[in-house]
This record gives C-alpha cells, sequence and structure tokens, in this order.
C-alpha cells in the first residue's frame, strides 16, 4: 500500500510538467532571446510544493493527498500565465507563493490541531469585522473599490481576504454551537420555519453587514462570497435548504435595493447586461474580455501565441493579471484549456467536500466545508464575472491572480483543510508530558483511533 | 450532515457546468460572429501576423509589400511602399487600426491568402501563410506623370487602354503617404483638401462641356436624323428655364453645322439640342454609359460613386422629367460626374461604342506563381453604333485640330478629345476638363483629366495635362 504522501508526491509531477511546457511554450512563441529567467522561477515553486509536500510528511502524514496536487496545477497554470503576461510579475509571485509555503508550514508546525480554533471563536470572528471596519477607515481605493489598506512601505494589503478565512472559521465555532437551536423552528414566519430570533439575530446581522461591504466599500465580489459562504455552512449545519433560499432571497432582495440606489452599482448591472453598448467605454473591460476569449476558440494558440499584451507592455485586456487571469488562460489554450482549468477547481471542491465528509465531527465538518466553499465559490464568482454570466466583481481567483494577499491567505486556508483531513484519519492526541500536567487520569489507548 | 454536503457538492458542480457551457458559448459558438466585430483588437492583431501578398504594377514595380518586424516579442508584418506615395489612392492602406481601403480591400482575402483551399493549408501546417500577389494595370510610367502633372494643384486623372477597360493610370490630387497611415492617420485627415479622397473615382464635378459628347451620341443615335453637318443657327443666347443660356465669353457663331458646334463648345446649340432631344432619349444614353450607376471597377463600393443627376446627395433616374435638360445637354445644372465615369465615356467612343469594364487588377498569382484570378477584358454593352463612334471620334479630331482643344494636341498622332469649363459658384474660377484619346484611328489610351478651382479653361490648363498622360501611354507600348 503506497502511503498517501508518496502517493501525493507522485501527484505533485503533473503540476512540474504543466509549469516547464508552459514557460517552454512561452519561450517558443517569444524568441527574441533566450533568457534563464523563467527556469529559476519554475525551479523555486517546484522547490516550495516540495517543501510543503515535506511539512505534511512530517506533520500531517495522514492528510489528503489530492490535494496539494490539484493546488499545484491550478498554481502551475496561474504562474505560468503570469509569466506570459510579464515575466516579472511571475518573479514577484513565486516570492508571494514563498510567503504562502512559509505560512502553509507555520500552521502545520505551530498548530497541531484545529479544534484550538473553536475555542477562540468570537475573538476569530470580531477580529474579521475589525479587519473589515479597518479596511472600511483607513482603505485605499483601488479600480473604484475600497479592499486595500497601504502600509507604511507602500506594500498595499487585502484584509479581505484574511477576513474571508477568519469567517469561514468563527462561522463553523458558531454554527457548530447553534446547531441544534437552529434546526428545530420554533415558528413559522410566512409559512417558513423561523429559528427563534436570537438564533436567527446574527444571521440578520451579517446580512446587513455583507450588504454594507457592498456600499460602502464598493464591493459586491466579496459580499456575495462572503453571504454565500454563510448560507452554504447554514445549509449543511441545519440541513434545511428552506434557510438558505430564504437568505438568499433576502440578500438578492437587499442587492436590487442596492442597485436601485446605488448609481455605481447601476453601471456594472449596465455593463453587464449591455456591455456591446458602450463598448470603449462602460463595456470595454466586459468585451475586450469577451473578444480574447473568442480569439482563443476551441483549442487556442497557445501559450505566449494570444494577443494579451501590446507592443508597449499594455494589456489588451485591462486587469489581465488579477481579475481577468481566466481570460488570459482561456484565450492562450481555448475552450479545452479553461476547461481543464475549471475540472482543476471542481476536483479541488470535491477533495475538500470529500474531507468534510469524512470529518468526525461537527466542527471538522463545518470548517471543511467553509474553506472548500470559500475557494469554489470565489472562483465561480471572478470566473463567472468575465465571461458575463453574472456581474464582474473584483475577486481574486485563488492560487493564480498576480497578488499577495490572496495567495498568502489561500495557502493558510489549504493548510488548514490538509489539517482536518488529517485528524480525521489520527485524532489528536496529547502528548505525553502534556497528558501528565492535563489530565493524568485519562487512558491514552482509548482516545485515538489506530493509525 | 453528509447529506447536505453531497447536495452542496452538486449544486457546485451545477455552477461549475453553467461556467463551462456560458465559456463555451463565447469561445465556440459566438465566436465568429465576435470575430467579426470592427473594434476586435483580436482580430486586427490577426491581420498583423499575416505575411499579405505584394501589390504590383503592370511594369513590374513593387507598389506595396510586407516586411517582417519584431514587435513586443512577436514576429508581426507591416505594410512597405518602396516607391513612396506612387498611386496611393489605388493601392489603399491596410492597418489594423483603419482597416483596408482601395485594392488592399477589395483583393484583401487573396493578399492575406484567404483564398480556396489556402486556409486549410496552412491549418494543416502543410503551407505558411502566405497571401498572393496581386499585378495591376497601372503602369508605373504612365502613373508618375499623372503623379507629376497634378503636382500642388487639385484634380484627378483616369488613364485607360480602350479596347480593354484596362486602368493605366489612376491620380487624385493632394495624394498622401501611405507610409504613414499607421501613425499620423488624424492627422492627415486633418489636412486640408482632403487628401485620403480618391478624387478619381469619388469627386465629383459639373462634367462642363465634356458633356457635349455624350448629347452628340443622343443626337447622332437618336430617331430625330442628326449628323455632324446637321445645321444649326446661333444667335448667342437661349433662354432656357427662365435664364438665358449664353456662349464662352459672349461669342454668336451664326449659321454652322454640328461638328463646328462641338468643336467650339457651342453652348446654345447644344442646349437648343438638349431640349430638342428631351431628357428621355438623353437620358438612356446616359443610362447606356453607364451613368446612375457605380461603375463597375473593382475598387470597394464605398470608395466609388455613381456619376448622373444628383439633387443634393440625391442620385436622380437619368430619363426623370421635368428639370432644366437643356443645361443637362451641356453638363451643367444638377450633373455631377467622375472623372473615372468620363473616362468610360472617352475609352466608350474610342472603342467603337463598345463599353468594356474598366479594371484595375490583371491578375492575381500565389508565391508559386500560379494563376489563381485573372481579369480578362469584359464587355459590358454596345453603347451605340459603331458608325456613331466613327462620326463622334471625327468631330472629336476636330476639337483638338482647331478647336478648344488645340493643346492636347500630339506632334505625328491623331488626338480626339473634348475640353469642359465648368463654373463653380466663385465667379471666375472653373473646374477644368479634358477627355480625349489618341491615336484617333487606333486608340491605345483614353484619357479624363479634371483640375479643380482654376482660372483657367478646360483647354488651356487640362488639354495640356492630358496631352502629357496620353503621350506616356502610347510611348510605353511602343
Amino acid at each position: 500500500m503506497i502511503s498517501p504522501r508518496t502517493r501525493e508526491l507522485g501527484f505533485l509531477l503533473p503540476g512540474a510538467v504543466i509549469g516547464l511546457l508552459g514557460v517552454a511554450s512561452v519561450a517558443s512563441a517569444r524568441a527574441d532571446a533566450v533568457e534563464p529567467g523563467p527556469l529559476p522561477v519554475a525551479a523555486v515553486a517546484v522547490g516550495l510544493f516540495v517543501l510543503m509536500h515535506l511539512a505534511l510528511r512530517l506533520r500531517a502524514p495522514q492528510a489528503d493527498p489530492y490535494v496539494l496536487p490539484i493546488v499545484g496545477v491550478v498554481a502551475a497554470i496561474g504562474l505560468v500565465t503570469l509569466h506570459r503576461i510579464d515575466p516579472a510579475l511571475a518573479r514577484n509571485q513565486v516570492l508571494w507563493l514563498a510567503v504562502g509555503a512559509a505560512v502553509f508550514i507555520g500552521v502545520l508546525v505551530l498548530m497541531p490541531d484545529h479544534h484550538v480554533l473553536e475555542r477562540y471563536r468570537y475573538l476569530i470572528g470580531l477580529s474579521a469585522v475589525l479587519l473589515l471596519v479597518i479596511t472600511m477607515l483607513f482603505g485605499t481605493e483601488i479600480y473604484g473599490a475600497r479592499l486595500w489598506i497601504t502600509l507604511p512601505g507602500g506594500q498595499t494589503v487585502q484584509p479581505g481576504e484574511l477576513a474571508k478565512l477568519l469567517l469561514v472559521v468563527f462561522l463553523a465555532g458558531y454554527l457548530r454551537d447553534k446547531r441544534e437551536l437552529l434546526a428545530v423552528p420554533t415558528r413559522r414566519m410566512l409559512g417558513v420555519p423561523a429559528p427563534p430570533l436570537a438564533v436567527l439575530g446574527p444571521m440578520l446581522a451579517l446580512l446587513g453587514a455583507a450588504l454594507a461591504l457592498v456600499v460602502v466599500l464598493n464591493d459586491f465580489g466579496t459580499a456575495l462570497l462572503f453571504f454565500g459562504v454563510f448560507l452554504a455552512m447554514l445549509y449543511v449545519a441545519t440541513g434545511r435548504a428552506a434557510y438558505a433560499g430564504v437568505g438568499l432571497a433576502l440578500f438578492l432582495a437587499g442587492a436590487v435595493a442596492v442597485w436601485a440606489v446605488v448609481p455605481r452599482i447601476q453601471d456594472r448591472v449596465d455593463a453587464w447586461l449591455r456591455p456591446f453598448d458602450d463598448p470603449q467605454g462602460r463595456g470595454f473591460q466586459l468585451v475586450q474580455s469577451l473578444y480574447a476569449l473568442a480569439d482563443g476558440g476551441m483549442f487556442g494558440p497557445g501559450w505566449g501565441k494570444g494577443f494579451l499584451v501590446r507592443d508597449d507592455g499594455s494589456f489588451v485586456v485591462p486587469v489581465l493579471d488579477t481579475d481577468f487571469i481566466f481570460t488570459a488562460v482561456a484565450a492562450e489554450l481555448g475552450f479545452i484549456g479553461a476547461l481543464g482549468l475549471l475540472c482543476a477547481f471542481i476536483l479541488l471542491i470535491a477533495r475538500g467536500l470529500v474531507i468534510a465528509a469524512q470529518a468526525n465531527d461537527g466542527f471538522s465538518k463545518l470548517l471543511a466545508v467553509g474553506l472548500t466553499t470559500v475557494v469554489g465559490l470565489q472562483a465561480f464568482i471572478i470566473v463567472g464575472g468575465v465571461i458575463r454570466l453574472i456581474p464582474l466583481t473584483g475577486v481574486t481567483l485563488p492560487f493564480m491572480s498576480y497578488g499577495g494577499s490572496s495567495v498568502v491567505v489561500n495557502f493558510a486556508l489549504i493548510a488548514l483543510l490538509l489539517l482536518v483531513s488529517h485528524r480525521t484519519r489520527r485524532p489528536w492526541r496529547p502528548t505525553a508530558r502534556r497528558r501528565r500536567a492535563a489530565v493524568p487520569e485519562e487512558a491514552p489507548e482509548q482516545a485515538g483511533a489506530p493509525a | 450532515m453528509n447529506r447536505s454536503i453531497t447536495r452542496l457538492f452538486l449544486l457546485l458542480s451545477v455552477a461549475f457546468a453553467v461556467l463551462a457551457l456560458m465559456l463555451g458559448y463565447w469561445q465556440v459558438v459566438a465566436a465568429p460572429s465576435l470575430n467579426d466585430r470592427a473594434d476586435n483588437p483580436q482580430a486586427a492583431q490577426r491581420e498583423r501576423l499575416i505575411d499579405r501578398g505584394r501589390i504590383i504594377s503592370a511594369d513590374r514595380v513593387v507598389l506595396a509589400r510586407s516586411i517582417e518586424v519584431r514587435r513586443g516579442g512577436q514576429d508581426v508584418f507591416v505594410r512597405g511602399y518602396p516607391n513612396g506615395a506612387l498611386a496611393p489612392h489605388v493601392v489603399g492602406y491596410a492597418t489594423p487600426q483603419q482597416g483596408n481601403t482601395g485594392i488592399e480591400e477589395r483583393y484583401d482575402r487573396f493578399l492575406a491568402g484567404d483564398y480556396g483551399t489556402e486556409p486549410l493549408l496552412v491549418r494543416l501546417r502543410l503551407r505558411a501563410a502566405r497571401g498572393a500577389d496581386v499585378r495591376l494595370t497601372l503602369d508605373t510610367r504612365v502613373q508618375r506623370v499623372a503623379d507629376q502633372q497634378l503636382i500642388g494643384r487639385r484634380g484627378a486623372i483616369v488613364a485607360l487602354e480602350p479596347s480593354t477597360g484596362r486602368v493605366l493610370a489612376m491620380a487624385s490630387s493632394p495624394d498622401f503617404d501611405l507610409g504613414r497611415v499607421g501613425g499620423e492617420f488624424a492627422r492627415i485627415r486633418a489636412e486640408d483638401n482632403a487628401p485620403l479622397l480618391n478624387r478619381a473615382t469619388a469627386g465629383l464635378y459639373a462634367p462642363g462641356s465634356t458633356f457635349k459628347v455624350v448629347t452628340t451620341v443622343a443626337a447622332l443615335e437618336s430617331d430625330l436624323g442628326y449628323t455632324p453637318t446637321s445645321e444649326f443657327d446661333d444667335t448667342g443666347r437661349l433662354p432656357a428655364s427662365g435664364r438665358p443660356i449664353t456662349n464662352f465669353g459672349g461669342r454668336v457663331f451664326g449659321r454652322h453645322s454640328l461638328t463646328e458646334a462641338l468643336t467650339f463648345s457651342v453652348n446654345t446649340t447644344y442646349a437648343r439640342l438638349g431640349q430638342v432631344l428631351g431628357q428621355e432619349r438623353l437620358g438612356s444614353t446616359m443610362e447606356a454609359f453607364g451613368f446612375g450607376e457605380t461603375p463597375a471597377i473593382d475598387l470597394p463600393d464605398s470608395g466609388t460613386i455613381a456619376s448622373g443627376r444628383y439633387r443634393g446627395r440625391t442620385l436622380l433616374p437619368n430619363g426623370e422629367q421635368g428639370i432644366d435638360v437643356a443645361r443637362v445637354a451641356i453638363g451643367q445644372e444638377q450633373l455631377g460626374v467622375t472623372p473615372l465615369q468620363m473616362a468610360m465615356v472617352a475609352g466608350t467612343v474610342a472603342n467603337g461604342c463598345t463599353l468594356m469594364r474598366p479594371h484595375l487588377m490583371q491578375t492575381i498569382t500565389d508565391r508559386g506563381g500560379a494563376v489563381v484570378r485573372e481579369n480578362r477584358p469584359e464587355e459590358l454593352r454596345q453603347v451605340c453604333s459603331a458608325q456613331t463612334s466613327a462620326q463622334v471620334t471625327q468631330m472629336m479630331r476636330n476639337v483638338v485640330r482647331e478647336g478648344t482643344g488645340t493643346a492636347a494636341a500630339l506632334a505625328g498622332l491623331d488626338v480626339a478629345g473634348k475640353t469642359g469649363t465648368a463654373e463653380t459658384e466663385t465667379p471666375g474660377i472653373n473646374n477644368a476638363w479634358f477627355i480625349g484619346f489618341a491615336p484617333a484611328r487606333a486608340p491605345r489610351v483614353a484619357v479624363a483629366v479634371v483640375l479643380e478651382s482654376t482660372p483657367g479653361t478646360g483647354g488651356v490648363e487640362a488639354a495640356p495635362i492630358a496631352r502629357q498622360v496620353m503621350e506616356a501611354a502610347i510611348r510605353r507600348s511602343s
């Protein structure tokens, strides 16, 4: 029987191959000069994944073996695409990948068991809110949305990315706590079974907060993400689709109300519904994205052979390196390639939900569901935006979009998910020393399942 | 809980399936229509990757070719013009930003290699994407003379081979440098006197007395029994639609023949002729010459305009009654014609009254030298009888021998022609015309020259230019 970790090491190979082939493809398309640049960058990226693999080998040997390889494939596609757009972007992104890997390893080393988080759920929820309030007060506006905070060094960070992780942890703890209360409706409101108001309160507060985000931060994407994740976790916690349905209806009603009041949101929706009415103005981004998609066609010209960057280095599709990175992939790898990328995301979702289903306790299940949904929903929101399925909102494509905050937080998220997976198969037992200090009378053999 | 998790997975799977469907719609289903949109930079970039074919003159001078350059790490092709601003209106430009014009647009499919089995062969990597060469009928030895004659003036020249319809020269002034279109289009467009306009095919001018050739043909072909010797009496004035028509310089000609009326361009006589013939007869002759329809030349329709009677910008039917037919007969009043149309009139008379389809493309050959397309001489219709043609030719020879067009005479050659001096809204400023062909007995070239806004007459200003162009055309083939 091959151990999960050995299996993982083998499955890391496709990501590495995709990365190297991609770099070669870009080099052959741009035969300017043979620059050694991409090879060290690729080597560092591969090395970082091997390091994360080794950390798992030591700290979470029983974790799911497929998650890290899938992330590797997605990250490889992202890095090659960034390299194709501008080699400097790929170099910077690998540095962020290194920070992400350090955080990944840090989570595994410093936190032997994720159940600790359950104890601090309110503190964690409070910090999420605090982060958002700080952004609201001190944020820097970029592209019309206030999502960034500029640090003294000029570096900008996106606290919303971290808030998203903290929110999932809080919700997992909170819903686990109030599960039974929520699941048993005490009365009916408008024919819908409703939980007691004391439990419903926080939900409505969250709804309000999410809509406030839309208005104050002009960030429809993050609001949709937060609320979507909340509904998914609420549904899994209670098993009541009606809650999620009512929540969604309330959110949509709120969104329509905001749309009716805020002109900026109306512009966004107009650009979505009728991009070709104003192809040089409001609809420009979307129209350029669609043109690039159409140019990619079924099979695409191949990495580096499409028209994404002009002679002077400017992007044909605006914000190609962040919001529209999916367009960059689809334009050069075609429908087939883009479909492959979507499959990678759905596989990641599948693995995440398998981890949730296998988990032994409610907190672990809800945590895994939340972490998985946050990645899947975020990918859906931005991909749906750039292909004009839903209004375009500026969230990052996990593991692909250029930018540090997103990468670092997403690797922390994956580390947590893998920790849940590992602890499912090998529950945490305190070491002998800690055991003696804490509960000396407990018999260690009964606490854990055999490995 | 696990049941909910399974359902959540199904929901997310459906969401991603919808993504895939929408993506497939844009990339596969809607892609062709998106690619066709004018503001699509992707389509423009694809064009930059094509090694377009060359545009070559009849005497094998390269007018346009593609040069490979590196831009932004990619090999792209840019259009080069080794002979500068030679016939820029005919060659046209091919830029991703401004689109294509002229031959570049008309034969874009061939120049871009998008014809026959080529795209398939390229797709199968059996052949590199290279466009076919278009060889024009333009002869640079004639074209250069025409260009030179127009330097510093506004106007246009068309020279064609009467027996085939081949256009030997097509010049329009002011012109522009094709090499500048890519970078300085806005500046060129803002220049005075519309240099981008091809006056030869899209400039509308009152034809003035050159139109008397058409009236003469209508008279000789009519059932009213006119001959070149038909007698007329002139009193120097002819009342028409309230305003009397007079002759140039106020001359009174007395008794004279139809031949003399053409030779000395007697307005009163031709105006009377117009009244007698009526718009219906005159209109049917105009129709036969091609007035009222866009000439069937192989240039884009957007750059070619129909000649005929205009009310404002609206083209009227040739035979429509109820207007000042006397002034139409002398080439004024509502008539707007292009130099190309008048060259066709001259060429038709020269060719025994058989109207040939004018054309600019001679052959299209692929890079291996195989002929892909060829333009053979094509008769459009018989405009009048051979006898009428001979009679009008004789009358037009008189114009050059002893009439208003003596400045077009060529030593040792018979030249047939007709001058025209169309008054503009500014008194004393005319549009000067000359149409003609040579040698009269066996014509090898027919020409139309128009000069805008000159104080001189067609005989003084335009005839010498026509002579130079005809001389160049005859020298080239002898």
